[in-house]
């Protein structure tokens, strides 16, 4: 299944969705009051709270969620399993085959403009906090209490870590809006066997970045091999590097910049050295990460769980082992999880919860890790069990592992003006084009007045 | 207005001008009995316009009227619109990404012309020489050729020809000992690629218009000068060039028109980056209405376009009394 860092080419923006489903959900508020809006009809609806715990399920339920064409086959068969478990609920579910949220967003929240309103969409990350302050989702506190041992059982298998940041940073009125989903984080996919055949030890989970320079050095030939893939991406490129060297685009509460301070403007001279060196490709081509890697010109990329898809299709999971990213001040990686939540506009909030409780249930992530393979399941259970690491790369626990240092990526409402501006003002300090320290004086004083 | 004109209408002119202005533009007010098959004649026309008319009021009439109304508004679509008055005008004044788009069409519209109109002239001429007829075939198809690949397609083959890491024109030119930096990233050269870009996609349509209107100067022209004793570049700025001119006007307009409402190149080769260096004015009206969803900022843009091409075209219009001629 796609999921929350599902994306590889631009991450530009995703939140822009929100934004605009934001200002679209007041639209429907207003609409809906005039009873212009009809929308999927069967159980009651949000405002008047949940049923009593029991009730029969059905209606019908309609869910929007970001999957490819090939993705959406194994969405499509989940959807069987709920089917199976809630035979009187007739579920719509809308894939938008999008290459990354941005572009997810812009179909969903011109799905809404037009009345098209849907009972669940699928939300990362960096928009939850903008969903829910725009008063477009309905609060599940009630449901969670009614169905207490079953939300229980969910928190008791999912890492304490994801429970805190879900309640921390996903809303900031005090109510739950989202259970907190799957997720990725970052670690170092390595071509086991260049390190081999270039006689390089391989990389440990204590590596530095000293270590991390050396090897990829040594396996880099100028313009033939490339040791490692410095994207300017935000989540993929750039906040690892940040994160591994003790500093963040944002402070902890996401309300100052610290993008300018002196182990920021480090980590980006490090990064642009890597270009500088040639052990990185240049911004601004057509690099693709995974044919490279198969080809045997590329060591090493970052990546959480959606590389394997690739490395699947290339029939190149052997050759390839995870490791967590090298660390300069301390272990790091950014977080990001899914929420689904439930649009208070939902005329079938009874389904809807049923789809949610059943996206946490222990069947259906046991089956996305097998089939979908993009995301990791939030159940512990499952993310360290065969289901999830056969057919996977050596290593891939260590995607879940990484929860226990991980930080949640940066995400205010105002994240995806910010967003783009970090990663042009990357693009031009990886490609040289500009002094990385003024750069980030720069940067810093944009996204600052973009907070305030 | 109508009141006036109305009264003048009704009344007989009280002037010889007024006679004189209307006699020139009104045809005379006679009531003509249509014989029948001047009816149908004129039924059957009327039945053929109707359609591209239908078409031009659905398509282009009625979203012109609706933007000019539109941007007077404060509207995401959603909820009710709000009238705002010129609110939508002023912001524009204030708008650092507006104006950054404004100012790079502008560039990007005169480079355009210019390298259109040069370089397509001087295709046309070379293509225009004598030269076996199997030849001239090959060479128009092959510079008109690009103009009917996709821009989508376009952009791809020419990101992959700039790539930095193993495009083909930075490798060759680097052993040429030309170090090419990395265009599409580079706040100085992603506008010059991409007028390149646009240059080599749609020179074909300058080139096969200028093509035909060369060819469309009668030989015994050049033959008569050559007699007088015209030298190569005499018979080029005397009759050549005159000659061309409609032709000449009319490869400008619609060059001007086309480049202004540049859009593609941008959109998909460098998203309107590095920072807002290829951003377009029409590529920010596509994101101030699809990705802010303000609707009315977004009409208010589209409006100052539509202005500033008419008022250009008029002066174009106006200007070319001066070079054009008509035989």
């Amino acid at each position: 299944m796609e999921g929350a860092r599902g994306f590889r080419a631009k991450t530009i923006s995703r939140r822009e969705f929100l934004r605009r489903a934001g200002t679209a959900g007041f639209g429907i508020g207003a609409a809906g009051a005039l009873g212009s809006l009809s929308i999927s009809c069967g159980g009651q609806q949000g405002s008047e709270g949940p049923a009593p715990k029991g009730t029969k399920v059905s209606g019908e339920l309609t869910l929007v969620y970001l999957g490819t064409a090939e993705q959406q086959e194994a969405w499509k068969a989940l959807f069987e399993l709920f089917r199976e478990d809630y035979p009187d609920v007739q579920l719509n579910a809308h894939g938008i085959p999008a290459d990354n949220w941005s572009a997810f967003f812009d179909t969903v929240s011109t799905q809404i403009a037009g009345g098209k309103v849907p009972d669940v969409v699928q939300v990362a990350t960096e928009g939850q906090r903008l969903f829910a302050s725009r008063g477009l989702a309905l609060p599940i506190d009630e449901y969670i209490e009614r169905d207490k041992d079953y939300i229980e059982e969910y928190y008791n298998d999912i890492h304490p870590n994801l429970v805190e940041w879900n309640k921390k940073y996903s809303s900031l009125d005090g109510n739950t809006y989202y259970l907190p989903g799957e997720f990725n984080t970052m670690c170092v996919w390595y071509n086991m066997q260049l390190f081999q055949e270039v006689g390089v030890d391989e990389p440990t989970d204590d590596w530095t970045w000293d270590d991390f320079l050396s090897a990829a050095q040594e396996i880099t030939r100028p313009g033939e091999v490339y040791g490692m893939h410095v994207p300017p991406e935000y989540f993929t490129g750039i906040m690892p590097w940040l994160l591994t060297n003790g500093a963040s685009t944002l402070n902890d509460e996401w309300t100052e910049s610290t993008v300018d301070t002196p182990q920021s403007v480090e980590t980006f001279e490090f990064m642009r050295s890597l270009v500088e060196k040639k052990v990185s490709p240049s911004p601004g081509g057509t690099f693709d990460p995974f044919s490279a890697t198969a080809q045997g010109k590329l060591a090493m990329f970052g990546g959480g769980r959606w590389p394997v898809i690739n490395m699947r299709d290339l029939d190149f999971v052997e050759e390839m082992k995870i490791v967590a990213w090298p660390q300069s001040e301390g272990k790091g990686s950014p977080v990001g999880w899914n929420g689904y939540p439930i649009m208070k506009e939902s005329q079938n909030t009874e389904a809807a919860w049923a789809f949610v409780k059943f996206i946490a249930s222990k069947r259906s992530s046991e089956y996305f890790a097998r089939q979908g393979g993009t995301i990791v399941p939030p159940r512990r259970s499952v993310a360290i069990s065969d289901a999830f690491l056969s057919t996977a790369p050596e290593g891939s626990e260590k995607l879940y592992e990484a929860l226990d240092y991980a930080t949640p990526i940066p995400s205010p409402n105002e994240g995806s003006v910010i967003e783009r501006e970090i990663i042009d003002t990357t693009t031009q300090i990886l490609a040289g084009n500009v002094d990385t320290k003024a750069a980030l004086g720069r940067l810093d004083r944009t996204i600052q007045s973009e907070l305030e | 207005m109508s009141e006036h004109s109305n009264t003048e209408a009704g009344s007989p002119p009280t002037s010889s001008r007024a006679g004189s202005w209307r006699k020139r533009l009104l045809p005379p007010k006679r009531r003509e009995k249509l014989s029948p098959l001047k009816r149908r004649e004129a039924i059957s026309a009327y039945a053929f316009l109707s359609v591209p008319l239908l078409l031009f009021l659905v398509f282009l009439g009625g979203p012109l009227v609706a933007t000019l109304g539109i941007s007077l508004l404060e509207w995401d679509l959603l909820t009710p619109p709000e009238f705002n008055g010129f609110d939508n005008y002023g912001q524009m004044l204030s708008d650092l990404t507006a104006r950054a788009a404004i100012r790079n069409t502008f560039v990007f519209t005169f480079w355009s012309v210019v390298l259109h109109l040069g370089f397509g002239l001087l295709l046309a001429l070379a293509v225009n020489r004598a030269m076996p007829a199997t030849l001239r075939y090959v060479l128009r198809t092959v510079y008109f050729f690009p103009l009917i690949i996709s821009w989508a397609a376009v952009a791809l083959i020419w990101r992959y020809i700039l790539d930095p890491n193993f495009g083909f024109l930075p490798y060759y030119l680097e052993k040429l000992g030309l170090a090419l930096p990395n265009v599409l990233v580079s706040p100085d050269w992603a506008m010059p690629a991409l007028i390149f870009v646009d240059f080599w996609r749609t020179i074909g349509f300058t080139f096969i218009i200028l093509l035909a209107g060369l060819q469309g100067i009668p030989s015994h022209l050049y033959e008569a000068a050559k007699i007088d004793g015209a030298g190569a570049l005499q018979r080029f700025w005397y009759i050549t060039i005159p000659m061309l001119s409609p032709t000449l006007f009319f490869a400008t307009v619609v060059t001007f028109i086309g480049a202004f409402q540049i859009f593609e190149p941008m959109f998909i080769i460098t998203q309107g980056g590095p920072g807002d260096a290829t951003r377009s004015i029409v590529m920010n009206i596509y994101e101030t209405a699809f990705r802010s969803f303000e609707m009315g900022y977004a009409s208010a843009q589209a409006v100052v376009v539509f202005l500033v091409i008419m008022v250009i075209t008029l002066i174009q219009i106006g200007l070319s009394r001066y070079w054009v001629h008509y035989e």
